[in-house]
């Protein structure tokens, strides 16, 4: 069906269009007066229908803008023409209770009878006003947040030329916005590293990453410094519009980093030549040891064997300082041949090449064997009283064993004075094997106590008592290597006890 | 009397342990290496045989395998001297059949002990 344009010509039509208008239209006659209000009109300024028809025009102004209107008004009826009203300027209008709030008039004219009546448009902008102030505070927060911000920031637009710099980038560079907007800031990168940086940045910009990169940047003062630049895509309703990015100085913080990565290089260059060295003296030893345990024992031999037939040539039963020399001969071999021993033990330990060796043995003969074995340190009067409980049979690494008891029985002789009596506690159970010597010697200081099982170590108070200070570091090391563990309890001045507990591998 | 042969490459230890065994009632042989002792060994056929097991020329451990696989030589009691006792190797040649060991320094006592107990057994 063909429409048929509106004819504006009725009145009705006007009226429609005048009364249910969302704009508030106004005719002013050329006194001023108000000839006609809309109900839109008169809802905006508040006022009762039919209340505003022939006031004055001014009531709806603020009162100090009144009396200047009235020769605006007459200026316009002297030459009226449509058009917007106060361009360029913000118009307030006023509410019958006085609330003035900010408007967007736009003036129409017409001639009804030889009288011209001017048409006002009226709109309320209040929210318009407010949405633009609120828009300009935030702008203006953000704006201070990056100027007053540590870090420097700059954003860049899609054509990947920089449209911001922040306070913080240009008082670090030196130069002036001007100079850094577009591609400016590049010029700062040392050319050296400028390449690369493109290549992040417009790699970066065309498949819409972040980025993170580093490179030198010519500061104010004239030096390159590192820098840390984290670039992010910014977007607007999903719409790529671009970089944003901040940039730290991480200059201190690379050198410092680099020179403690030359020292740990440096650290762990000296380390492996030390390591190495170490290596090399452990092996030195190891062949000084196993060549000094073989070479000395011969002319030991010799001493040990020449002495005897001294013994037998001369029957120094006759001369007891003879016999007192030769015996003294004698034992300074056993010593030295007890020193061999330990530092060969030792290194062996030391170098992994001890292994276990069980066997099932009578703890009572055994016992009886060691105390025998011991005989040499034997002081006079010295009584060694032994107990045992539970099985008889043991089954252990019997040589380790004998060498931990020995040195433990012959410790107690010699640190004990004569007449005393050392008391050996062994009891044997299907787990383990314990036993305890006890004595009541010169004890071992407190304060040293921790120092018991280290190489070479020798308490204060063992004075001119002969002594390597590597028995009990071997009797250690044996007690553990057959799982087992050692422990001391010990007075000065009153005595010590050793407790020794190895497992019996009788049930294994 | 018994005798007993001395394998030893060190002229001293060799004297003195010999003067010792004679001392005690052996009739003693020596040499001062390995080759020499095995003849020895072969022809005088003692009653006990005293082996060092490092020396120049062939070792202690040769010296007794080679008597081991000899039917003149085969049963006579072999006993090492060791200076280094190593005792993997010592263990070792103990399996093989040797009488036993004996390690330098050693006390004269336990050295005429154990060729008296050896002899006896013999």
């Amino acid at each position: 069906m063909e429409q048929k344009p509106i004819s504006l010509e009725s009145e009705a039509g006007f009226r429609v269009l005048f009364e249910c208008a969302t704009i508030s239209i106004l005719v002013i006659n050329e006194q001023g007066s108000i000839e006609l209000a809309n109900p839109c009109a008169e809802a905006l300024f508040a006022y009762q229908p039919a209340e505003l028809i022939g006031q004055p025009m001014e009531v709806l102004l603020p009162e100090n803008l009144r009396s200047r209107h009235v020769q605006h008004r007459r200026g316009y009826f002297a030459k009226p023409k449509t058009r917007p009203m106060g361009l360029g300027m913000e118009l307030y209008a006023r509410k019958k209770n006085g609330e003035v709030f900010p408007v967007a008039i736009s003036l129409g004219h017409y001639q009804l009878d030889g009288e011209v009546l001017a048409v006002a448009f009226v709109t309320d902008i209040t929210d318009h006003i407010n949405a633009k102030k609120l828009l300009a505070e935030r702008e203006a927060w953000f704006r201070n947040m990056a100027d007053n911000s540590p870090v420097m920031i700059w954003v860049s637009g899609l054509d990947k030329n920089c449209t911001y710099f922040n306070n913080t980038w240009l008082n670090y560079t030196g130069r002036r916005i001007e100079e850094e907007l577009g591609t400016g800031w590049a010029t700062g990168i040392l050319p050296e590293d400028l390449e690369q940086c493109m290549l992040t940045y417009n790699n970066a910009f065309d498949t819409q990453q972040s980025f993170v990169m580093e490179y030198r940047l010519l500061r104010h003062d004239g030096q390159y410094r590192w820098i840390l630049n984290v670039g992010k895509p910014t977007y607007i309703d999903d719409a790529f519009t671009g970089f944003i990015g901040s940039c730290s100085d991480v200059h201190d913080q690379r050198m410092m980093k680099e020179e403690l990565e030359r020292q740990v290089h440096a650290r762990t260059t000296e380390l492996h030549r030390a390591l190495d060295r170490e290596k090399e003296m452990n092996e030195l030893k190891s062949r000084f040891v196993s060549m000094a345990s073989h070479e000395f024992r011969t002319p030991l031999s010799i001493v040990l064997s020449s002495t005897s037939l001294i013994e037998q040539y001369i029957m120094p039963q006759h001369d007891e300082r003879i016999q007192k020399h030769l015996t003294r001969i004698k034992s300074s071999v056993s010593n030295l041949t007890n020193i061999l021993n330990d530092f060969l033990s030792l290194d062996k330990l030391e170098q992994g090449n001890v292994a276990l060796e069980h066997d099932t043995f009578g703890i009572h003969e055994f016992m009886n064997g060691i105390v025998e074995d011991a005989q040499g340190t034997r002081k006079n009067g010295q009584q060694v009283l032994m107990e045992h409980k539970g099985y008889t049979d043991v089954t252990i690494d019997q040589k380790k064993l004998r060498y931990i008891m020995v040195n433990l029985i012959s410790n107690s002789m010699k640190y004990s004075p004569e007449e005393s009596v050392i008391s050996v506690t062994s009891v044997v159970t299907g787990e383990d094997l314990t036993i305890a010597v006890a004595d009541h010697g010169i004890g071992i200081p407190e304060e040293e106590q921790k120092y018991l099982y280290n190489k070479f170590f020798r308490a204060r108070n063992t004075g001119n008592i002969q002594g390597t200070g590597l028995g009990l570091t071997i009797v250690k090391r044996y007690v553990e290597l057959m799982g087992g563990d050692v422990s001391c309890i010990s007075k000065q001045g009153e005595g010590t006890t050793f407790t020794i507990k190895i497992p019996n591998a009788t049930h294994p | 009397m018994k005798t007993v042969l001395i394998i030893e490459d060190n002229l001293d230890i060799r004297e003195n342990t010999g003067e010792i065994l004679e001392l005690t009632g052996f009739r003693v042989l020596s040499s001062e290496d390995g080759r020499h002792g095995i003849t020895l060994a072969v022809d005088e056929k003692p009653d006990v045989i005293l082996c060092d097991i490092m020396m120049p020329g062939i070792d202690g451990y040769q010296v007794f395998k080679e008597l081991k696989a000899n039917q003149a030589t085969s049963s006579i009691p072999f006993i090492y001297v060791t200076a280094s006792g190593e005792r993997n190797e010592i263990k070792q040649a103990m399996e093989m059949g040797a009488y036993g060991y004996i390690r330098k320094p050693f006390d004269v006592d336990e050295l005429v002990r154990l060729i008296s107990t050896c002899v006896e057994e013999g």
